[in-house]
């Protein structure tokens, strides 16, 4: 268990390739940069403690069924599927082509991080010059390359840029999968504030304005659940402690109140 | 919690009860938080029959005599032989503020109380008038009825008291000390409703007639071993989340609306109409 908030590098590349600008060609290796590092647990027999696993249940029969005989099945209508072998998929699956192309080169801070989906780090693999060159190129100006990716079966639009003085390659999500909230209703009911309201509004933003740290967030359900796990190893028994609802919260002002007027009575 | 106000373990409070309004467990169980003061004393001592919605009220709740699965030792139950179900039924007592916080966080909306107490089941406290009206009879006809009843009863020397029942009548009340059989308070309710009857078209007073249209029908079974009336400050389960309001005559008088008597109102009534009622027991005769 990893308490301290630096995550170590990984060991293995998972792809490596060629950054592809026009006619040149830079040599890369990629490593995850993002990981999800939250408590996580297994499921357990109450009554044993053994693992529990997944089982595909057929929904007609309810009997377990083996891989080799699992399709897909692609839903046009209630219950009505377009159903798929593994190999009519694999003939349509996007070849990785070991190659990140970028088509061209924005600023940075254009791209609306709404689309930003995961990070990797991209390490030079033989050719550092060329990989040093392009890293301080993207520095000086701020720019960064757009082009595609092909990771395992899927084709991402992705961002190549500087950050912490290396690359990192970015895939982005793509426009259909995220929402613009130009679609919710009540956008339309805005009204323009009032200048004083505006005013005190700014000034109030201004006073808590701050630089950005992201270690001043801890993970207080993790610490909470690592404390508990430590207790539990050394044969602590663990008193459970309700959390303090806002809604308890809320009734115990009143139960005081209630309280005080029995008491009265 | 780190501070122990009350023996109960609160759950689901996000919960939505009134999906109307929008009105969520931790909210009825402020409610009856707040109402406690005003609400406790016609509780205490009453095997109590609860209306639980668990799912909120436009899922079927259910009808719960006996106390649940579960039940703390804390809450008082009395074990009461059921004729119609040949068995003893377990029911619960609310004589303190922590079990109705429990009672409310089993989502028991409506609280229905006997017109007895434990200690002297087969001999009443409360003479009970239902005075519903049906359609097209209204609740302002309703209102006209039991103020001629208030009238009627005055002339014979007693004093009423009427709450809303929270859904479309209203409940009038005699407090009176418990000396008489339900076979006796029946016949005497019965009776008033009857004389009240022949005096006013819009009254009926018999059992055949309680479905007639336009009319008010002045009910007198309730007055019966094993009946149950909406307990004063119950929540209903209706849509705009009312509650069987005790009022004075005076604000009937001028006429109510009782759909504006809910969950939100009624916490804020300063008055409290009903104070001493129970301090002023009759006799009927």
């Amino acid at each position: 268990m990893g308490k301290g908030s630096q995550v170590n590098v990984p060991r293995r590349p998972i792809w490596t390739g060629n950054l592809t600008i026009g006619l040149v060609n830079v040599p890369i290796k990629l490593y995850p940069m993002i990981y999800d590092r939250g408590i996580s647990f297994r499921f357990l027999h109450k009554n044993d403690g053994h693992p529990l696993k997944y089982q595909k249940v057929c929904t007609k029969d309810q009997r377990v069924i083996p891989w080799q005989e699992v399709a897909k099945g692609y839903e046009i209508a209630k219950n009505e599927y377009v159903i798929f072998d593994k190999e009519e998929l694999d003939a349509v699956k996007p070849e990785s082509d070991k190659r990140i192309r970028l088509d061209k080169f924005v600023d940075y801070f254009s791209v609306d991080p709404i689309y930003f989906d995961r990070s990797y780090a991209l390490m030079p693999d033989k050719s550092i010059e060329a990989y040093s060159l392009l890293l301080t190129a993207f520095e000086k100006k701020g720019k960064a390359g757009v082009g595609r990716i092909t990771l395992r079966t899927k084709e991402y639009p992705a961002l190549v840029h500087a950050y912490k003085g290396s690359l990192v390659l970015t895939t982005l999500r793509y426009a259909y999968d995220v929402v613009d909230p130009q679609g919710f209703e009540e956008l339309r009911q805005l009204k323009a504030p009032e200048k004083v309201e505006l005013d005190i509004a700014v000034k109030i933003v201004a006073d808590l304005s701050g630089e950005f740290d992201i270690t001043e967030y801890q993970d207080r359900y993790k610490q909470k659940v690592e404390e508990l796990i430590k207790k539990k190893l050394k044969g602590e028994t663990v008193v459970v402690e309700k959390p303090a609802e806002e809604e308890v919260k809320g009734l115990m002002v009143a139960l005081r109140d209630t309280l005080k007027q029995l008491e009265k009575k | 919690m780190s501070e122990n106000l009350t023996k109960v373990e609160f759950t689901n409070l996000k919960k939505t009860l009134f999906p109307k309004l929008k009105i969520t467990k931790a909210q009825v169980i402020e409610y009856y938080i707040k109402i406690a003061p005003k609400m406790l004393g016609f509780l205490a001592e009453r095997p109590l029959v609860l209306t639980r919605f668990p799912d909120g009220i436009n899922q079927q709740g259910f009808y719960e005599k006996d106390a649940p699965h579960g039940t703390p030792s804390w809450v008082k139950t009395l074990k009461i032989y059921s004729e119609t179900a040949k068995r003893d039924v377990n029911y619960v007592l609310c004589n303190n503020l922590d079990t109705l916080i429990w009672l409310a966080n089993l989502a028991a909306i409506e609280i229905h109380i006997p017109l007895s107490k434990a200690d002297s089941r087969e001999k009443p406290d409360f003479a009970f008038f239902d005075v519903d009206p049906e359609p097209p009879a209204t609740f302002k006809d309703a209102t006209i009825v039991a103020l001629l009843l208030k009238e009627k009863l005055h002339n014979l020397g007693l004093e009423s008291c009427v709450k809303t029942s929270g859904k479309k009548g209203l409940h009038v009340l005699i407090p009176i000390v418990p000396e008489y059989a339900f076979r006796e308070t029946r016949t005497f309710v019965h009776k008033i409703g009857q004389k009240l009857a022949k005096e006013h078209p819009l009254v009926v007073s018999e059992l055949t007639e309680t479905k007639k249209p336009g009319k008010v029908f002045v009910d007198y079974l309730q007055n019966s071993h094993g009946r149950t009336m909406a307990c004063p400050y119950s929540l209903r389960a209706l849509p705009e989340a009312t509650v069987s309001t005790p009022l004075k005559w005076s604000e009937v008088e001028k006429g109510i609306k009782p759909t504006e008597l809910n969950i939100f109102s009624v916490i804020k009534r300063e008055k409290d109409p009903w104070k001493r009622i129970l301090e002023n027991k009759q006799k009927l005769k």
